[in-house]
């Protein structure tokens, strides 16, 4: 990805608004833009989803490959997840291998998933040491103008939701259902004009600081972290982005669950 | 081509297996500004094909050596998303998608007015999210309507189309079953307002009255096509 050059202009009239509590688009500090969500979408996928989060777009695909458990874990599954971010979501992204800024949105989604324990690796097991099924999730980029990692959990854990594991087409039984047991959320909290906010466009990334990311389980239960770009933030800071994180998740499950 | 003889894919009166007649193609939507922070952008479905197309530029050509110094260079990118196809398809670049980019290109810098925009570059990506059969219609015909919405000077629209032959029989816009089975491929990248082309491909087996009624099929098609595509540039609803 290309770095753009952040404007002086920029960043001082982010501190300014700042200073009066408002945001560029008009937004409060904690509110999230417009949200839309749709599944079950792409006809090659074995479940999909789209989010649209203002003029952010994403699309989560879910694929299954039969794979040889690992030795030491003979009655397990296994769930990968990748993000791709490509030149079409946006003029600074750049065709080539994996940018670091895609392997990070890619790792950390997979995180909050994984670790959840949303999806049971156990009951992914066909023949113990045999066969077992790869669940992949791939992320992708259509439109991004900002906070990309929400919008790539999101669509993740809705696509999964929706799953269906294509045991006919791989002749080891009857399609079914993928079981998934929990509804992962993540948040995301950016520094512009010197304070957090929730789900921060891109010119907000553009003329922001640090970024912090929260995935929480359906307990509130803490799965994945991540503080990326350079950047100081106090334990106050994260404690007020925290109880919003729980607050915000809440309600997003709520979406989720009841789609 | 596979010609498996055996399969019947088109009955005696010239009715294929998904009820289309041998001159017909699959329905098609096309819409625009489907990806909002780029300058141009067109999404179209094509029986269960689906391309995102976006345009960026013209913008500043960099590295410097690829500048021209009397016109505009095109930089297009077809890609298939890993969920497109019913194998996971690997990303990255594979030679499939380079070629096709090629050509996709080389069509497109055939009808766009690149001496407008001296050392500039003008960005096409072409994403194919869900793939049946004939991608590179879908992306080329889309990539043509994206670069329209972004305002981009053209001699005209690109219309591509392929037809094909099932059982001995000419058809046109194969799909996926049809394909699979398929004994040739005719993909055409045609100019609606003059008839003439910027693209054209084969491969397979075509006699030449066959090959002639295939072309008669993709030129057909493609009026019938480019009116969706005004329509759609117009602002109207393509269902």
């Amino acid at each position: 990805m290309t770095i753009p050059i952040v404007p002086k202009l920029l960043r001082s009239h982010l501190s300014n608004l700042a200073e009066r509590d408002a945001r560029l688009d008009g937004r409060g500090r904690w509110e999230g833009r417009e949200l839309e969500v749709q599944h079950s979408i792409l006809p090659r996928a074995e479940g999909s989803a789209r989010v649209r989060m203002g003029d952010t777009i994403v699309l989560a695909g879910v694929k299954f490959q039969i794979m040889t458990p690992y030795p030491d874990r003979p009655n397990q599954g296994g769930l990968m997840c990748s993000a791709e971010v490509r030149p079409v979501a946006g003029r600074n992204w750049e065709s080539g291998p994996p940018s670091p800024e895609s392997i990070e949105l890619g790792r950390v989604v997979d995180r909050g998933i994984r670790e959840s324990g949303c999806i049971d690796v156990d009951s992914l097991c066909i023949i113990p040491g045999e066969k077992a099924w790869q669940v992949i999730l791939d992320l992708f980029a259509v439109s991004d103008d900002g906070n990309l990692f929400d919008a790539f959990a999101l669509a993740g854990i809705v696509a999964l939701r929706n799953a269906t594991v294509p045991a006919e087409r791989f002749e080891v039984g009857e399609d079914y259902q993928l079981s998934v047991s929990k509804t992962p959320i993540m948040c995301s909290y950016h520094r512009v004009g010197g304070r957090f906010v929730f789900d921060a466009n891109a010119r907000e990334e553009l003329g922001g600081d640090e970024r912090i990311h929260i995935t929480l389980g359906d307990d509130n239960n803490v799965h994945s972290l991540q503080k990326g770009l350079k950047g100081i933030f106090s334990a106050d800071e994260f404690t007020e982005i925290m109880d919003n994180a729980i607050e915000r998740t809440e309600k997003l499950r709520k979406i989720v669950d009841e789609l | 081509m596979g010609g498996y003889g055996e399969v019947q894919m088109i009955d005696e009166n010239g009715i294929r297996a998904d009820g289309r007649g041998p001159g017909d193609i699959r329905p098609i939507t096309i819409e625009t500004g489907v990806v909002p922070v780029a300058d141009g952008s067109c999404r179209m479905t094509w029986g269960t094909n689906e391309a995102i197309v976006a345009v960026y530029g013209p913008m500043e050509a960099h590295p410097r050596k690829i500048q021209r110094q009397d016109r505009a260079v095109l930089d297009v990118a077809y890609n298939m998303a890993p969920f497109s196809t019913t194998d996971r398809m690997r990303p990255g670049f594979n030679r499939r998608s380079r070629e096709v980019s090629k050509v996709t290109q080389d069509a497109l810098e055939s009808v766009v007015l690149l001496e407008l925009y001296p050392r500039s570059k003008i960005r096409i990506s072409i994403e194919i999210v869900s793939a049946e059969a004939g991608t590179r219609c879908v992306g080329l015909t889309a990539a043509s309507v994206a670069l329209a919405d972004a305002g981009i000077p053209m001699m005209d629209l690109v219309v591509s189309v392929a037809s094909g032959k099932i059982n001995d029989v000419v058809v046109c816009d194969l799909n996926k079953e049809e394909d699979n089975y398929g004994e040739a491929d005719l993909p055409m990248g045609i100019m609606p307002n003059s008839g003439e082309l910027v693209f054209l491909q084969m491969d397979g087996d075509l006699s030449q009255d066959e090959f002639k009624q295939a072309w008669e099929y993709n030129m057909d098609a493609a009026q019938e096509i480019h009116k969706l595509m005004v329509e759609a540039l117009n602002g109207g609803d393509t269902q």
